[in-house]
């Protein structure tokens, strides 16, 4: 290879780099402040929930159903106890849940915005409001949260979950099933 | 003339609809269509099952009179495994007391979550999915993908890309929820799954996509290569509620089905059954590699 389509080729996967930093910025940018910012309470959740788990036995494939459903509520209990003040907005603060709805504003740009329109209206809609703290009723469908809303927003460790319930975008504790915060009307 | 030709070309219609829709070609009675070759992997297929109702039940009973002549080893449950309230008693009600007599013979039951699932069935253990949202199974030269399609997140994507592209299997099944492809008139395509997914399936090398959801069975034309199962009318059924398109291999909606299939070396021999025991679809499929 010579020296000039050595640099032919820097050059290009230059451009290509930058063109790439630049589309990641329009979507979730980890770097960014408020992306941080929405990471550490969603950390601290984390680690209040580890916490609180602590002195329950480790929850394990059974046969018993009751087993599953008494480990739920006891974290659940003690979530709530511990949370008794934590109120909407407690993780999407205004400035997060700005930065949430651009994202969600991107996710439905050109053919994107039909299928995910199409995949909501055929996945059972729920009609159901929910606040913080509330469990989600297991007798209602979760509703399927469209990929393309998912690779919009910011990663979530496992046990969380974006749920969309009525319009409002929903963190859940999949876990515990007790919703951690919500975003109303995010979703048309 | 004119009538004539119109009236033709309606009676066609109808005829062509009736064939996709499967009403003549219905037998009655257990006439198993599989071919019981040696070392086969043979299971069954449920979707939408978890009413507790007395169709369940019947369904569940069928599968029972099948396994007598063909002896399947596990069933896979395409999702909407317990409807409703999920207390102990839902457990028993809608899953434990419809399939007695096949846990009690040792058949195992390998589930994916549906809309209607919640977390806690990962924990379930006759639901075999050990706490996780997805999970491979290999028996064989088969390995089964079971998706969950209620939240199909980047890292599941990765996931899967890895999984398909490091298995060796000659036959690659994904099984979840919600189809990529579908003709029932109550949810029809999931448009964004689709869009994310299966460009994956596609370049993986996938041979067969089980779901459910939809409350008819419908069997697609392979698209991309990837022949598509509907079968989500175990417990549940929307009655006529299929709209049979040109891309609709075969489809049933008057009754519960369930499926059987036999995988032997590249051969998918497959046999849908329906509540009252007529075989409402059946064949042989190959695997798409050969194929080509």
């Amino acid at each position: 290879m010579t020296l000039q389509r050595l640099y032919k080729l820097v050059k290009t996967l230059a451009v290509i780099l930058v063109g790439w930093t630049l589309f990641a910025q329009d979507r979730v940018n980890p770097d960014s402040l408020i992306v941080q910012d929405f990471a550490k309470r969603v950390n601290d959740y984390m680690n209040l929930q580890k916490s609180l788990a602590k002195g329950l036995p480790a929850p394990k494939p059974t046969p018993d159903p009751q087993i599953i459903l008494d480990h739920q509520g006891k974290l659940a209990h003690r979530i709530r106890e511990a949370r008794r003040h934590a109120g909407q907005g407690a993780i999407f603060t205004p400035e997060i849940s700005k930065e949430f709805r651009r994202l969600l504003g991107l996710a439905r740009e050109g053919q994107n915005d039909a299928h995910i329109k199409k995949s909501l209206e055929r996945s059972e809609p729920v009609r159901l409001t929910l606040h913080v703290n509330d469990a989600y009723p297991s007798d209602i469908p979760l509703q399927s949260t469209p990929p393309t809303i998912l690779m919009n927003l910011p990663a979530l460790p496992p046990g969380l979950e974006y749920r969309i319930a009525s319009h409002a975008l929903v963190l859940r504790d999949a876990t515990a099933n007790i919703v951690v915060d919500l975003i109303p009307n995010a979703v048309p | 003339m004119k009538r004539s030709v119109f009236i033709l070309l309606l009676l066609r219609g109808i005829a062509a609809a009736a064939k996709a829709l499967g009403a003549p070609q219905q037998t009655i009675g257990p006439a198993l269509k599989l071919p019981l070759k040696p070392n086969s992997v043979r299971f069954a297929i449920i979707g939408d099952s978890g009413t507790g109702e007395p169709p369940q039940f019947e369904v569940a009973q069928q599968m029972v009179t099948f396994r007598k002549d063909f002896p399947f080893d596990f069933v896979l449950m395409m999702g909407d495994n317990i409807y409703g309230s999920k207390t102990p008693r839902d457990f028993k009600r809608k899953f434990e007391d419809p399939y007695q007599t096949l846990r009690s013979a040792g058949v195992k039951f390998y589930a994916c979550l549906g809309n209607h699932d919640h977390t806690e069935e990962l924990l379930y253990k006759p639901f075999n999915m050990n706490g996780q949202h997805y999970y491979t199974l290999k028996i064989g030269n088969v390995e089964f993908f079971a998706l969950d399609s209620n939240y199909m997140d980047p890292p599941q994507l990765d996931w899967l890309e890895r999984q398909l592209s490091g298995s060796g299997a000659v036959w690659k099944i994904c099984f979840f929820h919600h189809p990529l492809y579908s003709h029932g008139k109550f949810h029809g395509s999931d448009l964004d799954l689709r869009a994310r997914l299966e460009p994956l399936l596609v370049k993986s090398g996938v041979d067969v996509v089980l779901n459910g959801h939809e409350h008819v069975y419908e069997r697609v034309k392979p698209q991309q290569g990837i022949n598509y199962f509907i079968l989500g009318n175990s417990g549940e059924l929307r009655p006529h509620n299929l709209n049979p398109s040109p891309d609709t291999e075969k489809g049933f909606d008057t009754d519960r089905t369930f499926g059987l299939i036999e995988i032997a070396g590249d051969e998918f021999n497959f046999q849908i059954i329906s509540r009252t025991g007529a075989t409402v679809d059946s064949g042989v499929l190959r695997p798409r590699q050969k194929s080509k």
